[in-house]
């Protein structure tokens, strides 16, 4: 028999070896994608959950944050949202930096008092250097509002509302207990 | 010996190692943790997050949803697919079962819940879709439409009528899908979600044996409903509380949260009237009490409930068992679940003559 015709046992390890290694970095390279795909930077959820917080505040019932409202908007923008992406990109930032320049801090960080203010300004439009010339805060504040109150009010599909909060606040049963009809039966 | 040409060589060398890469890779994916197979796929991350939170925390994803090729070539498709997905982006954001899937996950809960699975079995709840589809008579005295297979049927992927045929109230009806017919209608996740909060049981402490009732804190009950619509599951305890009126009254009822998933289905009338449509709440002698304290939660077997009160507590002083309901026969007028003390005394309650009941220790029941 041709020796060279056959693969030593040698050989054959090694190049298993060689292959079976192989998919390790397979494996690794799956894992190098990122573990979350989602929109939002975890600083970016910061912001929206802070705002959210603003705009529907927590009392007997919860808040926009606690509400859902960050894994709605995070969960759309990689969904039916993705066209809101880069106003969200260009809003968040100029919140924060606005804030920064104003206030030395980020809005997270501001009392709730200067928190509702400066959201006041962005809604009422009077904020028009830098980012948001061309009515934009009042623009991103108007989505952000609508966005939130989808959230709040959907349907946890969505993202939002976890448990219905917002159904039972509101004395929605959900699911409704409706019976079938057994017409004739 | 002739020799083997070279590009063939080449062949059985990649070939071999296509399969050994194969097999290693199976073998690892199968062996390796949650963490560095299934998980690193980032739709699947969420349902692993909460495996870690559950229950069955210590068992292997493949426990319940097999291996690629445990489950057939139809399995291997598709987590091919969820690969192409995966990488493509193409993919939902978090994956969920179709109804063979559900079943298949069936079949292994029973492999480690047998008893459940029994009792299961044993009672309506494991009712096929030929028993609850092709029944002439409801068929026939009303219309199919999509809202039967929130109650039955509520994995089947596609509409009412994608499943029966014709959607009218003419028959003679038959079921679109081939294998469809004997698969059951209210499968186990019916009333279970497996990733959720959960912890897997504790041993005891044993030093002191009175501390142990103190120590089994009010845990969540271990049922949810799931909800067809939405595709999600909803824990009993935040499903509505049924609260029927009798009239203008509104029924005592239990608040067993157990049996919000019950009244989910044994549903009265979008007016809440008592005993329309499938309503069962109890009233009469036995309002206030939860499905549960008679039915099992699997069989719905309530034979040897009646034991649980009786005859402890007794007016009549008779066997409650053997007295005229439809526990004793199913021709009485006296349904368990809505008897009251006028239906059988009509000219009124008896004054008492003590006890006709006899109990074991010779003593009389009240
Ligand atoms: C609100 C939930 C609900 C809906 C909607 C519903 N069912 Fe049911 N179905 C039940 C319950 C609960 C029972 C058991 C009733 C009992 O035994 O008292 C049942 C029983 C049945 C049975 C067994 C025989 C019988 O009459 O009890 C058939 C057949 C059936 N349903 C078919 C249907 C069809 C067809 C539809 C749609 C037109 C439908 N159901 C809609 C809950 C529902
Ligand atoms: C119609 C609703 C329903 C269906 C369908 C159902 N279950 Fe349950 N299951 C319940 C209820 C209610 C309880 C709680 C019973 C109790 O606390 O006694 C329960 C409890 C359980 C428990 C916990 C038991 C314990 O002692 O803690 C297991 C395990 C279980 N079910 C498995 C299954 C399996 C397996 C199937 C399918 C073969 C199934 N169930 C189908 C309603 C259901
Ligand atoms: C005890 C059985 C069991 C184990 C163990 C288990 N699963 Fe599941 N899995 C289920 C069931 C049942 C469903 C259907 C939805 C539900 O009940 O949560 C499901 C659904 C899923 C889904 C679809 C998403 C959804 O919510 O429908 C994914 C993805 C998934 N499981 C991944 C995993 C991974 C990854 C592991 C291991 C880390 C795992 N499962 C371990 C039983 C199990
Ligand atoms: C490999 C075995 C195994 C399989 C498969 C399995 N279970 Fe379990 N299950 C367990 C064990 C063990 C426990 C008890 C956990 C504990 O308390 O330590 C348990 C507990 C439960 C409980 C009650 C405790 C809780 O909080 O969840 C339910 C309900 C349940 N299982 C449902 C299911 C359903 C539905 C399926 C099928 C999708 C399933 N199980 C598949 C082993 C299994
Ligand atoms: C998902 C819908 C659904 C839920 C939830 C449900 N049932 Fe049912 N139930 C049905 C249907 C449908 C039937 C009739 C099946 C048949 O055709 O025999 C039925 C039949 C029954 C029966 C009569 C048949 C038998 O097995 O004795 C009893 C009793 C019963 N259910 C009790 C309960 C209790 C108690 C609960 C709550 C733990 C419950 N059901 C939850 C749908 C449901
Ligand atoms: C006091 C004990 C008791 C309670 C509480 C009770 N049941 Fe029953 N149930 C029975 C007995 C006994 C039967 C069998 C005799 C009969 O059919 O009336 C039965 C039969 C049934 C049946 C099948 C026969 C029929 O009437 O359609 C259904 C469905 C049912 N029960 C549902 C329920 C539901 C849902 C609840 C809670 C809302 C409930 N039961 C509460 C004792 C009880
Ligand atoms: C969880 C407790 C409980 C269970 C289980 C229960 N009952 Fe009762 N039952 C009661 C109570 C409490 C009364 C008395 C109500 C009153 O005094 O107004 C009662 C009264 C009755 C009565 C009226 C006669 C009398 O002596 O009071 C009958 C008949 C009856 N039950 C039958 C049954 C049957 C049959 C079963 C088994 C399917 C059963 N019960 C299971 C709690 C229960
Ligand atoms: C299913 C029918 C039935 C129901 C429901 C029922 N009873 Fe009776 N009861 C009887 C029968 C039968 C007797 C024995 C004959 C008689 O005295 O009329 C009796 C006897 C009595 C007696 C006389 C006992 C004695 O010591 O002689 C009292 C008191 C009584 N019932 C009270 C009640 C009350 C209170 C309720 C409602 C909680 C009730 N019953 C429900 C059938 C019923």
């Amino acid at each position: 028999m041709d020796n060279s015709s056959k693969i030593s046992r040698r050989d054959f390890m090694m190049l298993a070896t060689l292959g079976v290694g192989g998919l390790g970095l397979l494996a690794g390279c799956v894992q190098q994608h990122p573990a979350d795909s989602a929109a939002l930077s975890e600083g970016d959820a910061g912001l929206v959950g802070a705002m959210a917080d603003r705009i529907i505040p927590a009392d007997a019932w919860p808040g926009g944050r606690e509400n859902g409202v960050v894994t709605f908007i995070d969960m759309q923008l990689d969904g039916h949202y993705r066209r809101f992406r880069s106003e969200y990109r260009k809003g968040l930032d100029a919140v924060t930096e606005t804030c920064l320049r104003r206030y030395l801090k980020r809005f997270e960080a501001l009392s709730p008092e200067v928190q509702d203010s400066f959201l006041r300004e962005m809604e009422s439009g009077v904020l028009r250097d830098g980012e948001w010339k061309e009515g934009f805060s009042k623009r991103f504040f108007e989505m952000l509002r609508s966005h939130a109150m989808q959230a709040y009010y959907g349907s946890p599909r969505h993202g939002g509302n976890p448990n219905y909060a917002s159904y039972k606040m509101m004395g929605i049963d959900y699911p409704p207990i409706i019976g079938q009809n057994r017409y004739g039966l | 010996m002739k020799k083997v040409p070279t590009f063939l060589r080449a062949l059985t060398v990649v070939m071999i190692l296509l399969v050994v890469a194969c097999c290693g890779f199976y073998f690892y994916w199968n062996e390796a943790s949650a963490r560095s197979s299934c998980e690193s796929c980032h739709e699947i991350e969420n349902s692993s997050i909460m495996w870690a939170r559950s229950g069955h925390r210590d068992l292997p994803c493949k426990e319940c949803h097999g291996t690629a090729l445990s489950s057939g070539l139809h399995s291997l498709q598709e987590k091919g697919m969820m690969f192409v997905h995966h990488f493509t982006g193409t993919g939902p954001r978090q994956i969920t079962l179709n109804e063979r899937q559900v079943l298949e996950l069936t079949e292994n809960c029973r492999r480690c819940h047998g008893a459940e699975y029994a009792r299961w079995i044993s009672g309506g709840h494991s009712a096929t879709y030929a028993a609850i589809f092709l029944n002439d008579k409801h068929n026939a005295g009303e219309q199919l439409n999509a809202d039967c297979l929130r109650c039955h049927g509520m994995f089947f992927g596609g509409a009412i009528e994608d499943l029966v045929t014709p959607v009218s109230t003419k028959g003679p009806w038959q079921l679109k899908v081939a294998g469809q017919s004997d698969l059951p209608a209210i499968p186990c996740l019916a009333c279970h979600e497996v990733h959720r909060e959960g912890s897997p049981a504790v041993r005891a402490g044993y030093d002191d044996p009175a501390k142990i009732f103190y120590y089994r804190r009010g845990s969540p009950s271990n049922v949810q409903w799931y909800d067809r619509y939405e595709k999600i599951h909803i824990r009993v305890e935040a499903l509505p509380l049924l609260k029927p009126r009798e009239g203008t009254r509104e029924l005592k009822v239990s608040d067993d949260p157990r049996q919000q998933v019950c009244v989910q289905c044994h549903a009265p009338n979008a007016f809440h009237q008592a005993g329309t449509g499938d309503d069962r709440t109890p009233r009469g002698v036995h309002e206030g009490l939860s499905c549960l304290a008679c039915h099992d939660g699997h069989s719905n077997d309530s034979r040897w409930s009646c034991v649980n009160c009786h005859p402890a507590i007794s007016n009549c002083g008779l066997d409650v068992t053997k007295m005229n309901t439809t526990f004793a026969a199913s021709g009485s007028p006296h349904n368990i679940h809505f008897v009251r003390c006028i239906d059988c005394h009509t000219k009124g309650i008896p004054p008492k003559h003590g006890s006709r009941l006899q109990r074991a220790d010779g003593t009389h029941s009240k």
